[in-house]
This record gives C-alpha cells, structure tokens and sequence, in this order.
C-alpha cells in the first residue's frame, strides 16, 4: 500500500522549526521504461465513403477462427460447425456470428422523422432495454433468430459468439449453450523488484461552473509532483513512474449546446467555453509534466473527433506544457507499455455504451465483460461512433492487457480477474474526479490498485456538525 | 538559519492580511517547500507563545483510511480544530504539516485555492524548482529541438507525397492526407512565422534556406501576375500555354528548393494539355478547374465522385475551389470560408491565389467619360473601361465590344500597375475589401 510504504520513514516531522538549509532533501523520480503502441489507433487519411458493414464483415472474419477454436475446446473437437446457409433443422451443431439485438426503444432516426409513425419526442432514457428485445445471430449471407439459453438482456449488438443449439421447425434457432472469444494470450509481466506505481485520474472536469474539486485537483498536482506532504509521503510520490489522465479533462459545461444553432453573427464576440478550460488544462499539465511523465487522453467532452478511436488532443493547445518531453498526448483507445506491464484502456465511452443498452449496471462487470469477448466496443458502430475501418478492426483484443482501465465511472472499482491459460488482468474503473475527488494508484510490482482520496473542508460541513452538536 | 522570514511572514499575514499558504511561502522566498512548512509552523509555534494574536492555521493530513472495508490513501486539509479528530479516523497517519497561516478564520477552503493558483501562475517556469521531487527527463525542449520533433510527426505520410504543384509559388507544406487536420489546425493556432518555420523544418533545412522560399516567391509572384492580366483576355488555349510558361519559370526559380517538383510540374504541364475545357461563363473557373486537376493529380487523390472536397486544409486556393463550374456564387462563398484560413498563409500566396481567381478582378465596365474635345466642347461618352472589382459583385458582364476595343487595349498596362498594388494588400482585407466593393459598386452601376 502507498500509504504504508510512504509512512515507514520515522524521520523528521514537518512540525518543527527549521533547521538549516542544506538538508531539504530531493528525490529523484523514476523513470520508467515506457513504450508506447500507437499506431493501432491512429487513423490516418480519413475517407468517410465507406458504408460500415465493412467493420461488421472484418470483425467476424477475424474472430471466426478464434471462436471455432473455442468452441471445439468447449463441445468436443467433433462438433459441426456451421454457416447459416448450411443448416439442417433438427441438427445440433455450433453455428458461429455477430450478435444483434432488436430493441423497440432504441432511439432511431427513421423512425424519428417518419410521419406515418407520429412518433411524439421521447423522454430522455437512461436504459434503452426492454421485455420485448430480440437477439438475432448473423453471419456473413444469414440471419436467425434466436432463443433459448441465452442471457438477453446482458448481450449487446455487435458481439461475435459462437452458439451451440439447433434450428427448431419455426425457423428460429434454439441455443443451448453458447461461448465467447474469451482472453487472448498475455506474455507474462517482468518481475519488479521494487514498488512502482502508475496514476490514473479521469473526469478532471475543468471548465465547470462549480469549482469545488479544484482544490483537489491542486492536491493531486501537488502530491504527485512532491510539495505536499511529509518526507515519506514525497519519497512516496518519487515512485509514482507516470501519470495517465483518462478522458474529460474538460466538463460538460464547455460544450455550447448553443453554438449549433445560435447563429453566428450572435456569437461573434463569445468565446467557446473550452478556450478558458484548455489554458487552464495547460497550466495544469506544465505543472505535472515538468516534474512526472504525463498521457492525456481525451474523452467524451475534450476537443478532438467524436467518433472512436479519438485522435490525441493537438499540441498546439497545450503551449505551455508540450515543450516538456515528458508529455505525451495519446489517444482514446490507449496502450502502452510502462516497466514492461501492458496497459490498454478508454475513456469510458464504450463502457457507459454498454450500459445503455444491457441489463449490467456495475462498470466493472461490463468492463470483463468486454474482455471476455475480446473487443473493447461491440457496440461500435451500431450505438457508438466510430470509423469505418474496412480492413480490419482495431478494436479487437489480440494480446491480453495486464492492466485494462476504463475512465469516468461513478466510483472506484478494481478486480483481478485470470484468464484460462494463466492470464492476470487488473481492471481497474478510474472514478471521476470532479464528482468523487478519487483517483487510482496501480503498483506495478504486485498488481494491486488502491484508491487516492483529497478532501478539503467547505462552510456546509461546518453547519452539519454545529447541528448534531446541538442535540 | 537566520530568523528574517518571520518577520517576513509576519508582514504577509498581518500587514497584507494574505492567506499564507507554504506553497506561496516557498516561491515568494525562494526556499525548499519542506523549509516552507517548517518556516510556517515555528511561525505559528512563535506567534502564540508571544502574543494571543488571533491566527488562524490549515493543516494538511495524509494518511491510511478504511471505509467500509476498502483502504485508501486520504489526502485532506482540515482546519485547526478538526486536525485531531481527522488524525484519530485515520488508521496510520503518514504526515502532517501546516497548510496556510492566515489572520481570518476560513470557512470555505476556496480561498487556499486561490492562492496557490495565483503563486504558482506567477512563477510558473519555477514550480517545482522547489519540490522535493526532481524528474531528469523533465527539461524543457529549446525552440530548435521543438522544430525538429514536429516535422517528424508527419514524416512518414509526406515523403512519398511530396509534390506541389508550384504554380502556385507557394510554401504551404506539402498534401500530407493524414496530417491535413494537423496543419490546418496549426494554421489557424501558428502565425505566420512559425508557418515559414514549419516548412524549413519539414524540409530539413537549416535556418538559411528558410530565407530562401521568401525570395522565391517574389520572383514567381510577377511571373504569375502578368499570366492572369493576359488570361482575361485571351483564349482558353493560350490560358493553358500561358500557364505552362508561368510554371516552367516559376519551378525553375524553385529549382533548388523542390527538385522533385519538377517532375511534377512536367506532369501537371500534362494534365493541363490534356484537361478537356468544357466551354466555361468565366475564365476564372477554367483556370481553377485546371488547378484543380493539376492539384488533384499532385495530390494522388481521384476523388472524382465527390464534388467537394472536406479536409483540404491551409492548401492554396483551388482545392477548396468548387467544382461546378457553372456557379460563379458558390466559388464566391466557398472564398468565403476557407478566407480565414487565407488569413494566416503567407502573404505570396495568396497573392498568388487573388491574382488566379480570388478577390480583385477586372472587368469592363460601362462609364460615362466627360472631356474636352478639339473644338472645346466637353463631351460626354459612354465606354467600356477596365476596371478592378471584386468577386463578391455579380459576374454578369456581358463584354460588348462595340467601338471601345482600343479602350481596353490601353487599360492592361496601367491596370497591371493598379493590380499590383491592390494585390499587394494583404488577404486579411480581403472580406473587408469585397464587402466595401460591392457597396461601390451598387453605386456605380447607376
């Protein structure tokens, strides 16, 4: 634990009078042998011609093979394998495609705008499931139906599965058991011989209206760069390798809802919301580049393409904090390698995406949830923007991640999960910070990953114990 | 250690009245942020025992903390009189030392905030000069370094696609597809001289030569200019001759810089011959849709289905150019928007753009003349005369040739002087600038 580390110096206590000069003492931080793997989620030249079923059709071409594999390792090596087109009724057989899922309330655009439907504006959802939802397998000619032992409500569209079962006489297929893709391989992590620990904040939120987490904020800058605390804390805090910020760094309240429809000569003389919130992002960042090496990923409200995998936010934005080497911008999806261990995560978009559309409500669950069907957004491009890629999708896992972190979910959340063939994965959810002022420090020596709190004291607290005082 | 920083903080918390936070205290007097710390509590400690002057104090607790089964690391600043009762919450404190010192009692810990925001904004190339943690690798880059690591993003879509059609006698970066978004992006954040520096650097030059495609655009600019002045009125034919000669001076006067341009321009020489001109309103459109095939070709980019073109950035002129070629409107307002971006490209160029098909043009107008003739007698005649005008007028003039063909004859060589004076304006004008001509030429066209 970082505490227990940091509190094992008995030195001097800050609660004396100074003594001289000279024995203020620095510590060096780390560095880390990092290596980062970004040319899987860069997107070159983009063309926007292209239809999207090319993602769909590349998909299952690639994850056949490996679902074959599994379902022979489940079913016995003499199980069929079918295509749709092949299918006899009455024949058990293991028939391998993408998901779909029918749902009534799934907001579509042409159902919006079709008068005959009359339809009235819905009411914003939270969840878009419902009783009357249908799971469809397709295939690359095919579809069909299915029921049966299959959970519904926690499928989403755009899973690639294999299915064992039979085609019934109504033309529906009826499941009996069904397997995922499951972990892909992971090379084993370097052993470390002494703590080293990596950062993980998101939903920093700045640009809001309510400033409250701020000064959190300027704990964590302060915490991590060695001005707070005492000397085991900031000895502490030497071992902090790398600092990885997942997504919103800018809140909600930047993005003018208006500037679409106001029109311009309105707007003439209004800044953007974002232009205050980024220079104060810059400041943020010279302060913590220029003492730990930095990732900035961007997320759902940061000024970058909206559609997945998000390019890294430009440099040009960051004029005071890019002539640091230190500070890499990353995109969203990231990987990267930090003293050998493989991290890979997102800024929580396709997780919250999942939730919309499944019964899983707890961010963790949905998290090993994608990682047992190794890829990161099956949602993507059905309810969740995204390029079309036409060659091959990137968001396919093809190594096991040893730590595998999605940002912004409510609150903390880590799980170490192993994999059939040996595999270790921490998940780790990072929690978002201008709500819960909580941020996530992994120890890379033992992959472990404990929860950093700040808190100041505000008026209202006061008040509360006034009143309880007073009973 | 001599005792002047009490005094020192004596005179920030009471004479000031500052909230004095150690961060504030160790940047202001330039000391380690521990000594700031312990400058604060031997501050405090001193104060009290001397006088019962009111002074307030915030602590800073860190600490192990378990709630509901799960451990955390707690960071928190409490105020003097919660500091026990958060030390006792804790399950193993690691540290504790004084946050601030100040005269007032805090209600609300934004003020703290405040502060440290402000010090820290102040000196910000010394923000962790006096922290505890030093990082190696964390040194500023020097502009040079800067310019070298930038160029190296985009360096491997551009080698391969590093042909300019230099008709445009332009220094804009090479078409790169992957890193358009990027230029265009630094073209509307960088000014103009970090622009020249963007080129030399992608060109992997030293600092000398980045004087050179200044010069070079001089010199080609006048070669372009005269074409233009002849394009009006001559034929499409001699359009495309003309054309040819201009590019064959111009990349020969760029010969140094863009070796492999000349076999593009050899091919955009081609294209041009080979372009089918399908009969055209203005001359202004022709000469853009063979730009736009010289530079559709140059760039590698058959994007014959799509009428326009989305991620063009900072490129000169013709590629935002519309490709209908019979609504001289939508060339107007397409100049519209890619306008801003005009605005931060050098000036050559888009002197180069304004000569070929953009703001100021000529036109024959008709006007009444008011002499003396021989016999005396003032006269008054209507005639065409040349004159300049912008696009953002209609570009419905029929020309009538009818008796005034020595007229026009005479205006190219004083028009030419005029042209270049009005081109020399800069394209940031230009919007203005059309908006006023419209405005005039409302006038004049009673």
């Amino acid at each position: 634990m970082f505490s227990d580390m940091s509190a094992g110096k008995p030195g001097s206590s800050l609660l004396c009078r100074p003594v001289s000069e000279d024995q203020a003492p620095v510590f060096e931080r780390v560095s880390p042998a990092y290596n980062l793997c970004s040319e899987r989620y860069t997107v070159g030249e983009r063309s926007f011609s292209r239809q999207y079923a090319h993602i769909y059709a590349t998909r299952l071409m690639q994850m056949r093979p490996l679902l074959s594999e599994r379902a022979q390792q489940k079913w016995g090596s003499d199980v069929l394998i079918r295509k749709l087109c092949d299918l006899q009724t009455g024949e058990q057989c293991c028939i391998v495609g993408t998901l779909f899922k029918r749902m009534e309330l799934q907001p579509s655009i042409l159902k919006e705008i079709s008068e005959e439907h009359n339809l009235l504006p819905q009411p914003a959802r939270v969840k878009f499931i419902s009783d009357t939802d249908e799971l469809i397998l397709e295939d690359e000619l095919q579809r069909i139906k299915l029921e049966g032992n299959i959970h519904r409500d926690k499928c989403v569209t755009g899973s690639v599965v294999a299915v064992f079962g039979a085609e019934k006489n109504d033309g529906k297929f009826t499941v009996e058991d069904f397997c995922l893709a499951d972990l892909p391989l992971q090379t084993p992590r370097p052993v470390l011989t002494s703590d080293r620990f990596v950062l993980l904040v998101s939903g920093l939120g700045l640009g809001s209206s309510n400033a409250d987490s701020m000064l959190g904020l300027q704990l964590l800058v302060d915490m991590v760069t060695g001005q707070l605390g005492g000397e085991g804390e900031q000895s502490g805090a030497a071992n902090i390798s790398r600092v990885l910020l997942a997504g919103n760094l800018l809140s909600q309240n930047t993005q003018d809802k208006d500037a679409h429809t106001k029109p311009k000569f309105l707007t003439k003389k209004t800044q953007a919301g974002s232009v205050e919130a980024m220079r104060l992002l810059d400041e943020l960042l010279h302060q913590l580049a220029a003492s730990v090496p930095v990732d900035v990923m961007p997320g759902q409200f940061d000024p970058t393409n909206y559609t997945l995998p998000q390019q890294p936010l430009h440099r040009c934005m960051f004029p005071l904090a890019s002539v640091f080497p230190t500070l890499t911008l990353a995109s969203n999806p990231h990987q990267a390698h930090i003293h050998g261990v493989r991290f890979l995560g997102t800024s929580g978009q396709n997780v919250c995406d999942i939730q919309k559309y499944s019964s899983m409500e707890d961010h963790l669950e949905i998290l090993e949830e994608t990682l047992r069907l190794r890829h990161l957004a099956p949602t993507a491009p059905d309810t969740l923007g995204c390029y079309p890629f036409y060659q091959k999708d990137p968001f396919i896992l093809e190594e096991c991640p040893h730590v595998y972190f999605s940002g912004n979910a409510p609150e903390f959340g880590s799980k170490l999960i192993t994999g059939a063939d040996g595999q270790e994965v921490l998940l780790v959810c990072v929690p978002d910070f201008s709500s819960c002022q909580t941020a996530c420090l992994v120890n890379l020596r033992t992959l472990t990953c404990e929860p950093l709190a700040f808190s100041a004291f505000s008026a209202h607290e006061e008040d509360e114990s006034e009143m309880n005082v007073s009973h | 250690m001599d005792e002047l920083y009490l005094d020192n903080i004596d005179e920030f918390v009471n004479d000031h009245d500052k909230i004095v936070t150690y961060k504030w205290l160790s940047l202001t007097l330039g000391v380690h942020v521990n000594t700031a710390k312990q400058m604060l509590y031997h501050y405090l400690d001193h104060k009290r025992k001397e006088s019962s002057a009111p002074l307030h104090a915030t602590y800073l607790v860190s600490g192990k903390f378990v709630d509901n089964g799960q451990t955390s690391h707690k960071v928190s600043v409490v105020k003097e009189d919660q500091l026990e009762d958060v030390k006792s919450r804790m399950s193993l404190v690691v540290s504790v030392h004084v946050y601030s010192v100040q005269k007032a009692l805090l209600k609300d810990s934004g003020p703290l905030y405040g502060v440290d925001y402000d010090a820290v904004k102040d000196n910000l190339k010394n923000c962790s000069r006096y922290s505890a943690i030093r990082c190696a690798s964390a040194v500023p880059r020097s502009s040079v370094e800067l310019q070298q690591a930038r160029p190296t993003q985009p360096a491997p879509a551009p080698e391969p696609e590093h042909k300019k059609s230099t008709t445009n006698g332009d220094a804009t970066p090479a078409s790169k597809p992957s890193t358009k978004p990027q230029k265009g992006i630094m073209g509307m954040f960088a000014n103009k001289s970090a622009l020249k520096n963007q080129d030399s650097g992608k060109e992997v030059k030293s600092e000398q030569k980045e004087d050179a495609p200044v010069v070079d655009e001089p010199k080609s600019k006048p070669a372009a200019k005269a074409n233009p002045m002849m394009n009006f009125f001559s034929s499409q034919a001699a359009n495309k001759t003309v054309k040819q000669e201009e590019a064959a001076p111009s990349s020969s006067s760029a010969e140094q810089q863009r070796p492999s341009s000349q076999p593009e321009e050899t091919q955009a020489a081609a294209a041009a011959a080979a372009a089918v001109e399908p009969p055209k309103n203005s001359k202004k459109d022709s000469r853009s849709k063979t730009k736009r095939m010289e530079d559709s070709d140059s760039e590698e980019e058959k994007m014959d289905k799509k009428k326009r073109r989305r991620i063009k950035k900072p490129e000169p002129d013709s590629s935002d150019e519309d490709v209908i070629p019979d609504s001289p409107q939508q060339m107007e307002t397409r100049e519209a928007s890619p306008s801003p971006k005009k605005k931060v490209e050098s000036v050559s160029q888009s002197h180069q753009g304004n000569c070929e098909m953009k703001t100021r043009k000529r036109r024959r107008v008709l006007k009444s003349r008011t002499f003396v003739d021989d016999e005396g007698c003032i006269v008054t005649e209507k005639g065409y005369e040349s004159e300049s005008y912008s696009e953002a007028e209609d570009d419905v003039q029929a020309p009538k040739h009818a008796a005034k063909d020595p007229l026009p004859a005479k205006q190219p060589a004083s028009s030419k002087q005029d042209d270049k004076k009005s081109q020399k304006k800069a394209s940031a004008n230009s919007n203005k600038g059309t908006k006023q001509a419209s405005i005039m030429g409302f006038f004049q066209k009673k």
